[in-house]
């Protein structure tokens, strides 16, 4: 009898192109006065399942969630970073395996990977925002693009209108291959709901080539002051999390 | 204080025609015995496309064949959704109406307006209009089961004099209630002059507090019908005479049920709006927070009715304490308990646990 729906993706190919992780972040990351994006696209279902490892959940409809922050303040200086997930559940929680990201700015893309196991190639990330309507532009050298949107029409929200969720980014740990759980907090200071639409979205650029987007929702823009935390959770990707989550102690990562 | 029994009919996978109609078959007779053995209210709830957690999309039907099997219990229509593009006030009103005849009088009208993205997407409906719809629904609904001839003019829906078609049975109409999950729709249901339906897990103090608002301010209501200022709450049951079983099975469940529901995804997760402060389900604590352990089981919720006899009593005293006038159960999900547990449950719950309430109350209404 199965009761909830599990991934039934190959645990270990994840471990294709996570960063290597020494040691993982133990001081907060601050980004403050951080533009941030955060556009949600249901998906079709077809792979829901084999898109994840056994340790996740897909959510129903299958949703993946792109986010972008520009990040004009932070201990490697501005930057800009895009990311793409796939929204799932860990055990009770919500939460977004990281496909891949891209950042414009070498030291950060290093300092991300290294301390919080973001997947990540350097690229350019445009965000341009206007009266009535953002554009974001992501692409990698070498590759045409691999992601336009607009957000257009923008209306007020509150500051706790938005729901934010946690991160799981696979990495290659000494203890073996982890999900690396981060937690990213964010004090909002103004945030605004867009309808957006895709223009150009390049799955298998991104790492996924069985994304379909089917139906984008609306997207947030907003700034805030952005804070990762440091890391308390990794998750082993092949059981599920009430099995596989380690608890991260000051000895070791 | 009265019980019910709750069922969202959460149905394993494969969802085989055999799968699904055994599901009804043992929520009918545990109906049935539910009915014989002396609880007040059978509920069922509306939902739509919620893969394994709840197959209830067509309540109605199975609240018919409840109330044609049983002879006692009331049927609880708890919650038909109020969103235009869910339902339709004027098709709701009938169908709960000749719900009320067919069961002879034994009708309680649950209303709400869906907390999951799943449904409310699934029929392309705005988020940021349910409230408004619902508020509607709600206001319009009893002048249709009252008035001879009913007319309307609304931002949700409009219609021209009509004769809304047949009438229920209960005078003025049947008792009409409106689920709350977030803190503060218990406001919203005293201030129609609406029952409090609890439909997700709230803490002892949480529950305290929401009773106290709401029943102050249900005194002060501009209601939308009759005032029922009753106030239920959602809890899980599994009575055992051996504590240790009934913990072992009783949690089997409740855990269950605790994984689908956060697996649903919620309206605020999908749809960044004012309308929904909370996320709404039975798990939302933990799914709200934005870190936490994954590995972190499902928590046992505020006075839960799993245990012997005994124990089960001294839980539900505590209910009573904070102002509860009702406690649903749900006694099983995913046909996780085999049907003669469950049912044996019913059975010793009714035998152990409703004298300790009954006697003190003056028997059952």
């Amino acid at each position: 009898m199965t009761l909830v729906m599990t991934g039934t993706g190959d645990a270990s190919r994840l471990a294709e192109g996570a960063p290597v992780v020494e040691a993982l972040a133990r001081e907060p990351l601050a980004l403050p006065g951080c533009v941030f994006v955060q556009a949600l696209t249901e998906i079709e279902s077809g792979p829901m399942c084999e898109m994840l490892p056994p340790a996740l959940h897909p959510t129903l409809p299958p949703v993946v969630g792109f986010t972008v922050w520009d990040a004009p303040d932070s201990v490697w200086g501005p930057f800009r970073l895009a990311q793409l997930r796939i929204e799932c559940r860990s055990g009770l929680r919500p939460r977004g395996l990281l496909v891949s990201a891209v950042v414009d700015q070498p030291e950060a893309a290093a300092g991300l990977a290294s301390r919080f196991g973001f997947r990540v190639t350097t690229g350019e990330v445009v965000l341009d925002r206007g009266y009535d309507a953002t554009r974001i532009r992501v692409a990698t050298a070498g590759k045409a693009g691999l992601f336009e949107a607009v957000l257009r029409a923008p209306q007020r929200l509150g500051e706790s209108d938005t729901q934010f969720v946690s991160s799981l980014h696979p990495a290659r740990m000494p203890r073996g291959l982890r999900l690396v759980q981060v937690d990213v907090d964010h004090a909002v200071k103004r945030a605004e709901r867009t309808r957006f639409g895709i223009e150009h979205f390049d799955a298998a650029g991104w790492g996924e080539a069985r994304i379909r987007p089917s139906l984008a929702l609306p997207a947030v823009v907003g700034v805030a002051d952005v804070t990762l935390r440091p890391i308390r959770y990794v998750c082993r990707p092949d059981v599920l999390a009430f099995e596989g989550t380690e608890a991260v102690d000051a000895s070791a990562a | 204080m009265k019980f019910g029994i709750f069922h969202e009919l959460a149905t394993p996978r494969p969802f085989t025609a055999e799968n699904e109609r055994k599901v009804l078959m043992n929520a009918l007779e545990q109906v049935r015995v539910a009915d014989e053995v002396g609880f007040d209210t059978v509920w069922a709830v509306e939902h739509h496309f919620l893969e394994g957690y709840s197959h209830s999309s067509a309540p109605e039907l199975f609240l018919t064949a409840c109330a044609m099997q049983t002879e006692r219990i009331r049927i609880g229509h708890g919650a038909v959704v109020c969103v235009r593009e869910m339902n339709h006030p004027i098709r709701v009103a009938e169908r709960a109406a000749t719900l009320d005849l067919l069961s002879g009088g034994r009708l309680e009208f649950g209303t709400a307006r869906s907390s999951t993205w799943t449904e409310l997407g699934g029929f392309e409906a705005d988020p940021d209009r349910t409230k408004q719809d619902w508020d509607e629904f709600v206001r319009a609904i009893p002048g249709m089961w009252t008035q001879e001839r009913f007319s309307w003019q609304g931002s949700c829906f409009s219609m021209p004099e009509r004769a809304v078609l047949p009438k229920p049975l209960q005078k003025p109409h049947p008792p009409m209630w409106v689920t709350v999950t977030s803190p503060g729709t218990e406001l919203d249901a005293a201030e129609r002059g609406l029952g409090c339906l609890g439909v997700a897990t709230a803490s002892l103090a949480e529950q305290e507090r929401r009773t106290k608002e709401y029943k102050r301010r249900i005194q002060l209501c501009d209601p939308a019908g009759h005032v029922n200022d009753r106030v239920a709450t959602l809890n899980f049951m599994y009575c055992h005479e051996d504590l240790a079983v009934a913990a072992k099975r009783g949690m089997s469940f409740l855990g269950t049920f605790g994984l689908l529901n956060s697996h649903l995804l919620f309206t605020r997760e999908a749809w960044p709006t004012t309308a929904y402060q909370s996320l709404g389900g039975v798990s939302a604590p933990a799914a709200s927070k934005g870190g936490g352990n994954p590995g972190a089981a499902y928590g046992v919720p505020d006075g839960v009715a799993i245990g012997d006899p005994a124990s089960i009593v001294q839980a539900i005293k505590r209910w009573e304490s904070v102002g509860v006038d009702q406690v649903n159960f749900l006694v099983n999900a995913c046909e996780i308990l085999p049907q003669e547990q469950v049912l044996e449950s019913l059975r010793l719950f009714a035998r152990e646990v409703m004298p300790a309430f009954r006697e003190e109350g003056g028997g059952r209404a």
